[in-house]
């Protein structure tokens, strides 16, 4: 039996245990909120989403308040307004006014917020914290506390999405701080870095380090893709910045993974436009026919690399230099045809079973099929496994 | 409820033979008293027992809290229920040796009651047990804590048996409800229904849990409960266990009780080995056990969400309710909390029922109240009084008053988050309904007392500041709130406040009350609400005059006794320079901001000896004896005001050429402009002339200062009198530009009485005005009765008996506590035998045509009024007659014009804005008595100052009001070791004999004057707070 109650004067029905916040978003009706979010539990601490209740003493939270049978809500009442904005008022008195360089301007829920309710910002209104900047020396998560609203959720992300516990709350009233661990550094904190505190952080408290100066939300195009990682399949967005992958940020609606990504799928992304990754085959020269070599490299389409340098010699170059062991930058085709050659040479002298094969969790299933069928039908050999087992 | 403790135990002796012991000795263990060393008390007694081989006839036994902690430690001797207070270790052997072997009691041990001078024999002899009812405290001072037989021998446990054997845990809950109990931890929720509601929750496990993390500053009422009386709170606890359904109880007790906690371990132990906690209670299919929690010291811990967050490991932060924890507390299970209090009330109630308790207190909070009463009163201490009783009747009979006879300002009741009342809310019942509907809560049981020395800015931004530091920080209106608001009172406590900020302290404090998660945040703005509700204008001192007007913000005052005078005179300047013999220069700093240093000098009530700092040492300066000196010293020279500015070439009439219009006329002339004063009478000077008599002040000073200001410029013309000789229209034709009305308060109040016409009707006023102009009215043989208790009163009175009235007397409606006249004039009007009648009011005026008596009534005190005096009261049929031949009504003085446009209120005075300005008549203007009622020459001289700074204002900006008169300050080095000075005491002031006053039989002036070597001494005892204060806001010495 659903339950009835009245919001803004619409009479709406909603399954008993729903809060008032869900009551309302399902029927379209918003109601402002920052420490809320769906993916979290709720702790009515920030009170934006603050409501009238008839016959209710005071304002209700409506992430809190359950709906009741009859319960008549008004969500734009006066006191609430006023309320929000006080609290906004309040928030701003305490936060610095650099909306201007903000990573987050553009895609920051209290600046919407303090535009919505059209509050200045203070030029003196009494003490604001002055925390370090970024005062944590881990790689991938940037801490500006002075920016921080004490909504939780971070804490709440790291406690339930990722049980590692590592945020959490010190000291009393005013001087009440985010902190990892014992008010340590975030590593020392048991932190594994996945990023979860950042993709909830609701203002710019917490950032992705990789991604400081880089491009913020207006500037940048989001392509929806799939990790390469592991065989889980989490989405996410590249953000991307004059074809260049700037941060990658959660999607909410990936199916398989929602807000929830590792290490990996959120800051493992820089190989991608890193000088060092290897794009073209390499070869040691003792594989390949000389003769073909000094063709080849004489007319400018393979190379000979300088593996100490990270760098293929200019085209023409090192004929001299090269040793059996040389890794010559050559095409597909001749790499897998060493390759090939190799794998039929081993099979006639010595039968299928001298194979033994590992498939990658950074395959998709389709790829770890193939290499199912080539492993037995092609090598003819059942030793396959992969590293998921290791 | 048994008080005297007779219950027959029996102790057992070293040789572990038991026999009854008849006398005993109680000695409080609380953690008041163990701190001032009872513990070692206890053990001396019984090594002096021992030593007079007593041991085993004589049990020393240790108690639970009596309250009284403020003389403490406590020991109480049995039978006899003598009450030893402050006893020391070595006292032991006086007490075992004189009482209880000699049977003499002990003198210098009892307690000596100061208000009322007497020596209180009895523990209930005591005032301050008087009117204390004690039930929830009635085993504190009789049981031993930590042996359960005691708490057995006072019917411990039996609620918990009746319950377990003949109820079901639905009949205790009625029980409980019908008793009408509510939830002592402050808000007053019925307990019986809040148990209600845990029942009827599904779930199981369910818990009870014991509130005992009591976070006020200064209260200690669990505490002492836990500490005295530990069973009962565990039987509460057990019982409610029963009525809900529970399978564990906790108490969360804060880790700053140790004792408490010692105690309760004891108490739990105990009670297991009893079978009253563990599994199948007393054979009962009931099972239950109790753990203590301690807590961690955070004060938000106090509030129920954040104290289970707390016992389950968490961070002390509440939670949103609903759920309530009766549907979803500790561990998500239904879970119950109430106050220690609450709990400790249960079995009692069940003992003697719902109705006995009922008849406790008043119909909607049945039972007693716990306080920890602290602050300025006599007596503080932990009381237990009945709901219902009055305020007034905790602070002047359980406490005794205000120390040293000052006036009460303000009560805080609810602890940290409550709120304060001012003195004409004394009669407010204190329950739970009746405090909420004034504005206050009863909250968890502290009470605090101001006087009026209290600032109360200071006193919100204390518990503000509290408050502050407790926030938890989980939402934005507390935790940046509190410290938005506790930023804007230290800013107005420093005088750096703007008038914005008073409305900004309302604004946040709406945000904060709707805002909040819980009621911390909620209610931490009420302190503050509060003392803005009810002392706005101190608030508005601050602001707009960075005035402290109790001279207790510490940036704001330079010195007290330059806060405590109205026109501000410089006294550590002037009393510094007349140290070093700079008599000229001392005077000049006085007449910066007061003209009338020679007058002052003999009449000036001294606000400023009343709160000078070397008071609090020893005795206060001398300073109005200094100023009197100082300025003698120039009586024969003519001063000429310093001209401070270029003439202006602008007219300002000033009427009245009293000590307010001549002090305004004075700084208008400095300014330039040309002043004129009128005078109704023949000679100028007011009240000063024609109101104190000559024996207070004699002509020549008098009018040698008045001559002061005619060199300043100033026109005075006298014989003119305003509606009938000049008008206000008829000046503003003349041109002038600005009227000052400083008319003062020159027509008595008739007494209102039958008879009133009748000769010999002679009003107190008229008597000294007559005297003034040299018409000596003939008194001689007369019988007189003077009726009030004002200066004027003093005068007529006085002036009477130099005129040789036979014999006079003075009648006053209420005591002499509550007198108005300065303690000189009543002490010598004592000397002059000048006899005293209080708590008499005349009705009736006796006699044919002339007087031949006066009909009086006699009064009680009742509540108190306004004045934050109490209101005199008739005795119906108390009336008598006293014979008499004049009959001097002086009750008091109001102002009268001859204009029916200007406003008045109440026929008294005139109705002025801030800027003393009429709202209605552009241009004219209101100062001193006239618009304050009857005050004192140096309160009109401020008038005069500020009057004068207003009118310029005006006229240069043709704004009203928003200046404020700053005197000068001067910075003057001290020139002497101080430290000399010490162990200096104020000498004593020597006056006429009353025999050489009548010889004399005239107005010769009565105070002696002190010779240049005692007044030079006398002011190297300043203390200087003035250099001190200029350390404290970082300026250099001088």
């Amino acid at each position: 039996m659903p339950i009835v109650l009245t919001i803004n004067g619409q009479k709406v029905a909603a399954e008993e245990g729903t809060t008032i916040l869900e009551a309302a978003r399902d029927v379209g009706i918003h109601i402002p909120t920052l420490c809320h979010h769906p993916d979290l539990s709720n702790v009515g601490a920030c009170r934006m989403c603050v409501v009238s209740v008839e016959k209710q003493r005071g304002l209700q939270t409506a992430c809190t308040t359950p709906v009741s049978e009859g319960m008549v809500v008004d969500t734009q009442s006066e006191d609430a307004r006023a309320t929000r904005k006080f609290l906004l008022e309040m928030l701003l008195s305490d936060h610095p006014n650099d909306c201007m360089t903000c990573e987050v301007n553009g895609d920051c829920l209290l600046q919407d917020l303090v535009y919505d309710y059209d509050v200045a910002w203070p030029e003196y209104n009494g003490l604001r914290h002055t925390y370090p900047i970024d005062p944590d020396p881990n790689p991938f998560i940037f801490i500006d506390r002075n920016k921080c609203v004490l909504c939780s959720r971070c804490i709440r992300a790291c406690q339930e999405m990722q049980n590692r516990d590592v945020w959490s709350f010190a000291y009393r009233g005013f001087e009440t701080k985010l902190v990892a661990g014992a008010d340590q550094f975030l590593l020392d904190a048991n932190c594994e870095s996945c990023g979860q505190c950042v993709a909830y952080c609701p203002v710019g408290a917490l950032y992705d380090k990789m991604s400081l100066k880089t491009g913020r939300a207006p500037s940048v195009s989001k392509i929806r893709t799939t990790c390469s990682y592991c065989g889980v399949g989490c989405n996410f967005d590249l953000n991307v910045r004059d074809n260049r992958i700037v941060r990658v940020t959660s999607a909410p609606d990936a199916p398989v993974n929602g807000m929830a990504l590792c290490v990996k799928g959120r800051y493992g992304y820089d190989y991608v436009h890193h000088p060092d990754r290897v794009t073209q085959p390499l070869v040691r020269a003792k594989w390949l026919d000389a003769k073909q070599i000094r063709q080849r490299v004489a007319d400018g389409t393979w190379m000979v690399a300088n593996v100490a340098e990270k760098r293929v010699q200019p085209a023409g170059n090192g004929i001299d230099s090269i040793v059996p062991d040389t890794f010559i930058q050559t095409d597909w085709n001749a790499a897998l045809d060493v390759v090939s050659h190799k794998f039929a040479e081993v099979k006639k002298s010595m039968g299928g079973d001298a194979f033994a094969l590992l498939a990658s969790a950074k395959c998709t299933n389709e790829e770890n099929y193939l290499f199912n069928k080539f492993t037995r039908q092609v090598l003819g050999t059942n030793s396959i496994d992969h590293c998921a087992r290791l | 409820m048994n008080m005297r403790g007779d219950v027959t135990l029996s102790v057992e002796t070293e040789e572990g033979v038991e026999r009854p012991a008849h006398r005993w000795v109680a000695v409080c263990t609380g953690t008041g008293c163990v701190s001032s060393a009872s513990e070692e008390l206890r053990q001396a007694l019984r090594e002096e027992l021992d030593r007079s081989n007593l041991n085993g006839h004589v049990e020393v036994r240790r108690t639970g809290c009596f309250g009284f902690c403020e003389r403490g430690p406590i020991v109480v001797v049995h039978p006899g229920e003598t009450f030893y207070t402050q006893v020391k270790p070595r006292d032991a052997k006086a007490i075992v040796e004189e009482h209880i072997l000699d049977g003499q009691k002990v003198e210098r041990l009892l307690y000596h009651d100061p208000a009322s001078d007497t020596i209180a024999e009895k523990w209930h002899e005591i005032g301050f047990y008087g009117k204390q009812k004690r039930i929830l405290l009635s085993n504190c001072g009789i049981v031993d804590p930590e042996n359960v037989d005691h708490y057995l021998a006072r019917e411990g446990y039996q609620a918990l048996r009746t319950a377990l054997t003949e109820m079901t845990p639905e009949q205790v809950i009625e029980e409980v409800t019908d008793s009408g109990l509510r939830g002592r931890g402050g808000a007053g929720f019925p307990t019986g229904v809040k148990w209600g509601f845990a029942r009827k929750a599904q779930n199981w496990p369910k818990y009870v849990i014991c509130n005992a993390d009591e976070g006020d500053p200064g209260a200690f009422m669990d505490r002492s409960v836990l500490e005295g009386d530990p069973h009962s709170v565990v039987e509460g606890i057990i019982i409610a266990g029963y009525a809900i359904g529970a399978e564990a109880g906790f108490i969360y007790c804060r880790a700053e009780y140790p004792l408490a906690i010692m105690r309760l371990e004891i108490a739990l132990t105990q009670a297991r080995e009893l079978g009253f906690l563990g599994d199948n209670i007393q054979g009962s299919d009931f099972s239950f056990d109790i753990s203590i929690k301690e807590g961690a010291g955070a004060f938000v811990c106090g509030e129920e969400t954040a104290l289970i967050a707390s016992i389950q490991g968490e961070r002390g932060q509440p939670w949103p309710r609903p759920p309530y924890p009766a549907v979803s507390g500790l561990w998500g299970q239904p879970s119950n909390v109430n106050n220690v209090k609450s709990y400790a009330y249960v079995p009692r109630i069940l003992r003697m029922g719902a109705e006995w308790f009922k008849n406790l207190g008043t119909e909607g909070s049945p039972g007693t109240a716990v306080f920890a009463l602290t602050g300025m009163v006599n007596r503080t201490g932990l009381i237990e009084v009945p709901m219902g009783i009055t305020l007034h009747d905790i602070i002047y009979d359980v406490g005794g008053g205000i120390p040293q006879g000052k006036r009460l300002k303000a009560v805080q009741t609810g602890g940290p988050l409550g709120g304060c009342l001012p003195e004409d809310y004394l009669d407010t019942p204190v329950d739970f309904d009746s405090l909420r509907a004034a504005g206050a809560v009863m909250g968890s049981g502290g009470m605090i007392v101001a006087d009026e020395t209290t600032c109360m800015v200071e006193f919100a931004k204390y518990f503000l500041k509290f408050a502050c530091d407790e926030s938890c920080g989980k939402c934005p209106p507390c935790r940046i709130g509190s410290t938005r608001m506790l930023e804007i009172l230290e800013r107005i406590a420093s005088g750096k406040g703007i008038p914005e900020d008073i409305d900004r302290i309302r604004h946040l404090a709406k945000g904060m009350q709707n805002g909040s998660l819980c009621a911390l945040g909620q209610l931490t703005p009420s302190p503050v609400l509060s003392v803005l509700r009810h002392f706005e204008d101190e608030f508005w001192a601050h602001v707009s005059e960075a005035r402290c007007p109790s001279a207790s913000c510490q940036m704001l005052v330079r010195a007290p006794c330059v806060s405590a005078c109205p026109a501000g005179v410089d006294a550590p300047a002037y009393l510094a320079l007349v140290a070093q013999g700079r008599y000229a220069e001392a005077l000049a700093v006085h007449r910066d901001s007061n003209p009338f240093a020679m007058i002052c000098g003999r009449v000036c009530p001294a606000f400023c000896e009343d709160v000078c700092r070397r008071g609090q040492i020893d005795e206060s300066i001398a300073i109005r004896q200094v100023k009197r000196f100082m300025a003698d010293q120039y009586y024969a020279e003519p001063w000429t005001p310093p001209q401070l500015a270029p003439p202006k070439n602008i007219k300002v009439a000033i009427v009245g050429a009293g000590p307010c219009g001549l002090t305004a006329a004075l700084r208008l002339a400095q300014q330039g402009y040309e002043v004129t004063v009128f005078e109704r009478m023949p000679q100028p000077g007011g009240m000063m002339t024609y109101g104190i008599p000559a024996y207070r002040l004699p002509r020549q000073p008098l009018f040698a200062e008045i001559d002061h200001i005619r060199r300043a410029g100033v026109d005075i013309r006298c014989n003119l009198e305003l509606g009938t000789d000049f008008t206000i229209k008829s000046l503003k034709d003349e041109g002038y530009q600005a009227i000052v009305l400083a008319l003062g308060a020159h027509r008595s109040r008739s007494l209102g009485i039958h008879g009133e016409q009748k000769k010999g009707v002679y009003h107190g006023v008229q008597m000294l005005r007559d005297i003034a102009l040299g018409s000596l009215p003939d008194l001689s043989n007369k019988r007189v009765v003077v009726v009030g208790g004002g200066d004027t009163a003093m005068d007529a009175a006085r002036s009477a008996w130099r005129l040789g009235a036979k014999d006079v007397h003075i009648v006053y409606r209420r005591t002499q506590h509550e007198m108005p006249a300065i303690k000189e004039e009543i002490k010598g009007a004592k000397e002059e035998g000048i006899q005293f009648h209080f708590l008499v009011t005349p009705v009736t005026v006796l006699g044919n045509d002339a007087v031949s008596g006066v009909r009086l009534q006699r009064q009680s005190l009742g509540d108190f009024d306004r004045s934050g005096r109490r209101r005199p009261m008739p005795i119906p049929g108390s009336e008598f007659d006293m014979p008499c031949d004049i009959l001097v009504p002086a009750i008091g003085q109001v102002t009268w014009v001859n204009d029916e446009s200007l406003a008045m209120i109440r026929k008294a005075t005139f109705d002025v804005g801030k800027a003393f300005n009429f709202d209605n008549t552009p241009g004219v203007f209101a100062a001193g008595d006239a618009i304050t009622g009857p005050a004192t020459v140096v309160q009109a001289v401020a008038h005069g100052n500020q009057v004068a700074l207003t009118v310029d204002h005006w006229l240069t900006t043709g704004d009203m009001g928003g200046v404020y008169y700053h005197p000068k300050r001067h910075d003057i080095p001290q020139l002497f070791d101080l430290e000399e000075y010490t162990e200096a005491h104020r000498p004593v002031s020597r006056a006429l004999s009353p025999q050489d006053r009548l010889a004399r039989h005239d107005f010769a002036e009565v105070e002696m004057e002190f010779d240049a070597q005692i007044i030079q001494e006398e002011c190297k005892r300043c203390l200087r707070c003035d250099l001190e204060w200029l350390e404290r806001i970082g300026e250099p010495l001088p």
